[in-house]
């Protein structure tokens, strides 16, 4: 085991990782090193697999190896909240119905969030899929640099060189994509749906807020300004005074010197 | 290493504190302190040098370890250094502006220093985007800064190699900003995704590499809190500083305005050293190259170094050349 890095980090993941292997100060919801685990073993076993299917079958081994990196790595990439629970709801419900009546305001407001979330869960799938194409690039690249010339024992140097190669290739297909433009408009697609929903959800919210008199974000942003307006009042009028109050400080410094000289 | 002895490290290294340099608070204004460093060695006799950080990540990085502090190199050089850190912004602070920032804040920092030593004007090492408010405020105030350090700092914001910019232009900011803050988890989320192979994977399968030292440990684990120590922003500030400098460029335009003055990098003729990372992925080589082409000063220095964004703050070959650099420029000027 000493000599199996791969072998060790398995070990101190299953140490590190609450549930698996309980240890005094291993906190629940603390960061996990359960993924690092699952990695780390399916990693190695793929990649002893490749190293011996790719004496006999190169491109067969290669494929399958590539195949298994991206599937691995699909959940690294992920938009930081899902609108995916809430497609499953029918958003698309009253979304083109008339809004009419005394509550008008209110389902017209209702349409705009369920649209907003339409258009998140949008962007979200094109940034999947882009994700899902940086991986089949990475990974494609992967298995042409690394498919050996002849047979090689999968010893865990070996084994730490093809993780090394494996993420050079997926961080170099990754920014080549990252950089393009169909991936800037999904991710800006994205981030402005949920501004909107946020911005109508937070609406809502204010509405329930005043019919229980209680106080809103708006309110207190109302303040907060009034106020910040007194301070740069005073901090003007502080600036102004700071020469008149230094002047007769000078002055009366001047006179207390002019006293303490010597008479001839 | 065995993974109980790894795991016994990280367990031991866990409150592992970050700083080692002596300070005291000189003065302060709500969230804001103004730190002296206690000096180490003998004056260089060069006026006070006021290190001004960026409002993302907090200072501590200048001086996270005794073998890993820029601060303390650079008191090492006999310099007198002032820090300003700019503390974690809440609710009540999201209407705070670029021109509260660097016309007020900054700006009484340097008044302050600038009377206790009785100068007209001291030295300043802007970092990353407080080397942006150090260029801004050297342009608005230019009596009050004798010589200027610029360090990572982006000038240009639309070069070819900016995924930040390419990725902010098409954002409605002042929707994704609204009224509020914007919370430092997502900027983490942001700045882990530039490289997520490499700072969310391999990372972490590196630690069983290399030995199991406590000091390797310690210096992993003081990194680490720093990246995810991040201060949530001041809603406008922010808003201002992405649409004004990443969407619409304006610093290298020769369009930006602070506090109703044109900030005017072409009116800059002191003395500038500009200290650029080539790896850097964060601030792109001619994102900062772009201040030797844009300021009018004709003692202009840049200094560049085979390192990364942190690199430059942390890695042993910044230890060993960047505050001799430094002090060296400041003490021949």
């Amino acid at each position: 085991m000493a000599t199996d890095p791969w072998r060790q980090w398995q070990a101190f993941a299953a140490m590190a990782t609450p549930g698996l292997a309980p240890q005094p100060g291993a906190r629940e919801g603390a960061f996990s090193f359960g993924p690092f685990v699952d990695a780390a073993e399916r990693f190695a076993s793929a990649a002893r697999g490749f190293l011996e299917a790719a004496a006999h079958s190169p491109a067969e081994a290669a494929r399958t190896f590539s195949d298994s990196l991206r599937e691995q790595f699909t959940d690294l990439l992920q938009v930081p909240f899902k609108a995916d629970y809430l497609c499953a709801a029918d958003t698309s419900f009253g979304a083109e119905a008339p809004a009419l009546g005394l509550t008008r305001e209110h389902q017209q407001r209702w349409q705009r969030t369920a649209e907003a979330w339409r258009r998140m869960a949008d962007a979200q799938r094109r940034l999947q899929l882009l994700w899902s194409d940086a991986l089949r690039e990475g990974a494609v690249a992967f298995a042409a640099r690394s498919v050996p010339s002849q047979p090689i024992v999968a010893s865990p140097q070996i084994v730490h060189r093809l993780y090394d190669t494996w993420i050079d290739c997926a961080e170099e297909a990754y920014a080549r994509l990252a950089h393009g433009e169909a991936y800037c408009s999904a991710l800006a697609e994205f981030v402005n749906a949920g501004s909107q929903w946020r911005q109508e959800l937070q609406a809502s919210v204010e509405q329930s807020a005043k019919l229980l008199d209680l106080p809103t974000r708006s309110e207190v942003n109302t303040l907060t300004r009034r106020l910040q307006r007194v301070e740069e009042r005073l901090r003007a009028a502080a600036k102004e005074r700071a020469p008149q109050k230094r002047a007769p400080k000078v002055a009366e410094s001047r006179a207390r010197r002019a006293r303490r000289k010597p008479k001839p | 290493m065995t993974a109980t002895s790894l795991y016994a490290a990280l367990a031991a290294a866990s409150h592992c504190a970050a700083g080692c340099s002596e300070k005291e608070a000189v003065w302060e204004s709500g969230k804001l302190r103004l730190y002296r460093y206690r000096p180490i060695a003998r004056a260089a006799g060069t006026v006070p040098l006021l290190i001004v950080y960026a409002l993302v990540n907090r200072p501590y990085m200048m001086d996270l370890q005794e073998d890993r502090s820029l601060i303390r190199g650079l008191l090492a050089q006999g310099l007198d250094v002032y820090l300003i850190d700019w503390g974690y912004p809440d609710g009540a602070d999201r209407f705070t502006t670029l021109a509260d920032y660097i016309d007020d804040l900054l700006d009484a920092c340097v008044q302050r220093i600038v009377a206790a030593h009785r100068l007209d004007a001291l030295n300043i090492l802007g970092v990353c985007q407080g080397g942006v408010f150090s260029l801004i405020y050297a342009s608005l105030h230019p009596k009050r800064v004798r010589n200027l350090v610029t360090m990572v700092t982006p000038v240009d914001f639309h070069t070819p190699a900016d995924l930040l910019s390419k990725w902010v232009r098409k954002i409605d900011v002042a929707a994704w900003v609204g009224e509020g803050n914007v919370s430092g988890d997502v900027l983490n989320q942001l700045f882990l995704s530039l490289m997520p192979f490499r700072l969310m994977h391999q990372k972490y399968m590196e630690l069983l590499r290399g030995t199991a030292d406590r000091a390797r440990i310690e210096n992993f684990m003081r990194v680490e809190q720093w990246i995810f120590d991040s201060p949530d922003q001041a809603g406008a500030a922010f808003r201002e500083f992405v649409v004004w400098f990443y969407q619409e460029n304006r610093l290298a335009l020769g369009r930006l305005e602070i506090a109703g003055r044109t900030v005017d990098l072409n009116a800059l003729e002191l003395p500038i050293l500009s200290l650029i990372g080539k790896k850097d992925h964060l601030v792109p080589p001619q994102a900062s190259a772009a201040l030797q082409r844009l300021a009018a000063s004709k003692d202009f220095t840049t200094l560049e170094f085979d390192l990364g964004h942190i690199g430059m703050y942390i890695s042993a070959r910044a230890q060993r050349e960047v505050p001799p650099a430094i002090a060296g420029w400041l003490a021949s000027r």
